[in-house]
């Protein structure tokens, strides 16, 4: 494997030659868990393996749950029910999936932020982000997906308003939103395919991590002083590196530790506090919810979603310019998908040579700005569409497009950055004595 | 090698809290077994009277003691004898009617016995002297009630055993109306037919009662000081005995709620979700298997899909599906289907601090009536102050009385909202005591775990992580 240059596998028993020559297995293993590391990397580089336990957890619960489960419209309800009250430890692995969905998505979040603080995203890790953007997209189908399975109200009011918004596509939108429903309205047959696809999607999902691992492997971790390892002799790098086993293994652990208390205490003690009661109606075609809410993890976009309605200034030029193709529902559908595509986009959108936020002072007001932004569209998207409330999600709408399309452009070209350690190892060195032995 | 003893160690402790875990939630396993060990049970809830199982299927009551098991039993053999206690009409065919015919007279006659005290001295002896003692009762009291087989109950009311050890010699088959005592003793205590079989452990002394009585008061106290400090406008927060990291549900109250729900809603509400056999579970209602035999089949009858005919509902069956014109919306989930409290400003912390609501959503919306009604397109409503809307189809289906809790508990409508919404909590969630124990062992050893992680962690960077003493 390129890279980082550090000790490689080297078969010593006769089994391990026999199998080396065949299948180098044993090898790619050594590689992927020896993986020179940089030491500097702090609480915030512990995400990746919540998530991966977060992927592991889903799919092994999930497994066990659809031996118990029927997707038809009919029975979906009554059988999570029998889930819940009949199948030896079925609430816990309802509970366990349910809110497992909510820890995917907070670690998600912060691995995403992390990667904006630190510029993880610039060259040579693109690759590495838009593997990211695709797992972050896949995710968030399979959750919608997953959300519709119990067919409670929000599950069928949900999945009508977000098929809806396939629907607003000109022309094409209505043909392409009976397609995906498998019919004129949300039923049998969407719960069947969604059923399906959120089974298939996890797999997806998998498959794109490990080519995530696999590509940031390549390139070499990103580190809190965004300097790159040296790669000039195997004595320099390790200098600036330690192996991840044992050393990064273990310290992951113990954050995976504290994050599965919080973790099971919600479990345990208030599962239901991240759902929303109406779930826990069956389906009614007859009956819309007062208030249709996504899954909180949804909210910032959802916000998005909703703020261009008609009478925003910058809709009407749109609609007006596109001669009414475009109106207020499908801006806002594009809106939507376009705060994610200028998040994907990104690596190409600053300018900045300065990877780590740490040495941009003026990109972190902005940083910490969208941050706040991102909470303050998660708060929006969970108010009814109503003053202030659209005001602020219209303003805040705007922050987040801003900053990909202009802040981030512009602060590399007049920011100064402050002055950057040389190496990881000098950056450590201020913190720490060298270290005069090494553990065994 | 030090990573590797660190790694064993580990392991080790981890195996060892595992175990202690492992005891400890069985030494925690709560819901007494029907059978057996409720005299400690009483002891430490003076507050949760048992229900007796006097009244068929209307009160089945945990039978505490082998004696009490085997009248339970005999009491419900004649079986749907509903000896619904407020009822006249002597069999009533289907729960509903209960609701409905209850007078509203005053003095309940629940079947409060001499039972087990909170020494666990079985009291229940005497089988025959359980059904003369309900031929009398009606006698006693103007035939508005009958109190059948009052001896069969569990019920260790001390304040009751104190009260018929004051105003009723207990001899023989007698039955008393305590009424004259009412006015001065503790609220639970009021209106109790005594039927003591002569037996001699009617001991519980008037400081018996009042030491038992006070923390039930207190905790009432509490409940409604809580509620002043932080309810929302409409919806008063309740300390009910299932909240918090280790709460667990109280099995009497549970059964009090089974009643009302049994009398009252269930003529409009179904339960489709919830098996009628887990009645008998534990962290439930935890009634006897006898019971819930005979609970079932007083239910409406069901289709059985193998032979296309009608057939008795048994234990495996759920309960009924209610459904048509003016019924209303089943409510096996309602309790995790409402939220009582939001807010504040969308931010979840009133959730976060006080839970989602449910059961004090449903409490709230049985005590919310004004008495206004209001007549909407043909349709009477009926003003509520936690109805959104502020006007709901459903008339107000409690009053003071409406039933007769056989442990001696004042139903008053907010005891029976109280009692019903925690029951109804239960039927949505019924594995809430197992659980908030299993995420209580979990956190625990992740604890343990977390701790021995860290150590490791923090030993196996030592020599990379030693701070620089001078200021950079």
């Amino acid at each position: 494997m390129a890279g980082i240059p550090h000790d490689h596998y080297e078969p010593r028993t006769g089994f391990e030659k026999w199998l080396y020559r065949r299948l180098p297995i044993a090898g790619v293993i050594y590689d992927t868990i020896m993986i020179p590391t940089p030491k500097n990397l702090n609480w915030m580089w512990i995400w990746g393996i919540v998530l991966m336990f977060c992927l592991v957890l889903q799919i092994v619960t999930g497994i066990v749950l659809v031996m118990h489960y029927t997707p038809h419209v009919d029975m979906a309800f009554a059988s999570v029910e029998h889930i819940m009250r009949n199948v030896n430890g079925g609430y816990m692995l309802r509970y366990l999936h349910a809110n497992g969905a909510s820890l995917f998505f907070v670690a998600v979040y912060l691995h995403i932020f992390r990667n904006l603080y630190y510029g993880s995203y610039k060259a040579p890790r693109e690759v590495t982000w838009i593997i990211g953007m695709l797992i972050y997209l896949a995710m968030m189908a399979t959750a919608f997906m997953g959300y519709v399975l119990p067919w409670g109200q929000m599950s069928f009011w949900g999945a009508t308003v977000i098929t809806g918004l396939f629907g607003a596509v000109p022309g094409v939108g209505g043909a392409i939103q009976q397609w995906l429903l498998g019919g004129p309205a949300v039923d049998n047959a969407t719960l069947n395919r969604f059923f399906s696809l959120h089974y298939l999607l996890p797999f997806v999902i998998l498959g794109l991590a490990i080519v995530h691992v696999w590509a940031f492997h390549t390139t070499g971790n990103n580190n809190p002083t965004g300097v790159e390892v040296r790669r000039t002799s195997k004595e320099d790098a390790q200098k600036d590196t330690l192996p991840f086993w044992p050393y990064f293994v273990l310290k992951d652990l113990f954050a995976l530790g504290v994050v599965l208390v919080v973790f099971f205490a919600v479990v345990g003690f208030m599962p239901n506090y991240l759902g929303h009661p109406d779930n826990y109606i069956e389906a009614n075609p007859l009956a819309t919810p007062a208030h249709i809410v996504p899954e909180w993890y949804f909210l910032p976009f959802y916000a998005i979603l909703r703020a261009f309605t008609a009478d925003v200034w910058i809709v009407q030029i749109v609609q007006f310019l596109s001669f009414g193709i475009i109106d207020a529902k499908f801006f806002g559908v594009l809106a939507m998908f376009g705060a994610i595509l200028v998040m994907a986009l990104v690596p190409w959108l600053d300018t900045s040579r300065v990877r780590s936020g740490r040495y941009r002072p003026q990109f972190k007001w902005w940083f910490w700005l969208l941050a706040f932004d991102f909470m303050l569209l998660m708060w929006c998207g969970a108010m009814p569409a109503e003053e202030p409330y659209a005001s602020i999600s219209l303003i805040a709408s705007a922050y987040w497009f801003a900053y990909f399309l202009v802040i981030l452009p512009l602060l590399g070209v007049i920011e100064k950055p402050e002055p950057m350690p040389a190496t990881i190892e000098e950056d450590y060195l201020a913190h720490y004595e060298a270290p005069t032995r090494m553990a065994e | 090698m030090i990573l590797r003893t660190k790694t064993l160690s580990a392991a080790l402790a981890l195996a060892i809290s595992a175990g202690g875990a492992a005891l400890a939630q069985d030494a925690a396993t709560p819901a007494p077994a029907p059978a057996q060990g409720t005299g400690t049970q009483q002891s430490s809830e003076p507050a949760a009277t048992p229900a007796p199982a006097g009244q068929a299927d209307a009160t089945p009551a945990p039978a505490t003691s082998p004696d009490a098991t085997v009248e339970a039993g005999s009491g419900l053999s004649p079986t749907g004898e509903r000896a619904t206690a407020p009822t006249q009409s002597s069999e009533p065919t289907s729960p509903q009617n209960a609701g409905e015919q209850t007078p509203m007279e005053a003095p309940e006659v629940p079947a409060v016995t001499t039972a087990p005290d909170a020494g666990g001295n079985a009291a229940a002896e005497g089988d025959t002297g359980a059904a003369p003692a309900a031929e009398e009762a009606p006698a006693a009291d103007a035939g508005a009630e009958t109190a059948p087989a009052a001896a069969e109950a569990p019920a260790a009311d001390p304040a009751a055993d104190a009260d018929a050890d004051a105003g009723a010699e207990p001899a023989g088959d007698a039955v008393q109306l305590t009424e004259g005592d009412e006015a001065a003793v503790p609220a639970e205590t009021t209106g109790t037919v005594v039927a003591p079989e002569g037996h001699d452990d009617i001991e519980g002394t008037p400081e018996d009662a009042a030491s038992d009585a006070e923390p039930d008061n207190a905790e009432g106290g509490e409940e409604h000081a809580a509620a002043a400090s932080h309810g929302a406008p409409h919806i008063e927060d309740i300390a009910y005995s299932f909240e918090g990291p280790f709460g667990k549900f109280d099995q009497f109250q549970l059964q009090r709620g089974l009643q009302v729900y049994t009398e009252v809603c269930s003529s409009c509400h179904g339960m489709k979700f919830v098996p009628i056999r887990t009645l008998h579970d534990d962290g439930g209602p935890g009634l006897p298997e006898d019971q819930v035999r005979a609970y079932a089949a007083n239910l409406n009858p069901v289709l059985d899909p193998e032979t296309g005919e009608e057939r008795p509902r048994l234990p495996t069956d759920h309960f009924p599906t209610i459904t048509g014109e003016g019924m209303g919306p089943d409510l096996s989930l309602m309790a995790k289907a409402r939220a009582g409290f939001h807010g504040p400003y969308g931010t979840g912390i009133s959730q976060l601090v006080n839970g989602i609501g449910g059961p004090e959503y449903i409490h709230a919306i049985l005590t919310g009536y004004t008495g206004e009604e209001i007549e909407q397109a043909g349709t009477v409503l009926y003003q509520n102050t936690a109805f959104s809307s502020g006007n709901i189809a459903m008339p107000p289906p409690l009053s003071d009385d409406l039933v007769t809790y056989a442990d001696g508990t004042p139903a008053t409508v907010d005891q029976m909202a109280r009692d019903v919404s925690a029951f109804l909590m239960w039927t949505a969630e019924p594995k809430l005591t197992h659980r908030k124990q299993v995420g209580l062992v979990s956190v625990l050893l992740l604890v343990a775990l977390t701790s021995l992680l860290y150590l490791t962690n923090k030993r196996l960077w030592a020599p990379h992580k030693r701070k620089l003493h001078q200021k950079h």
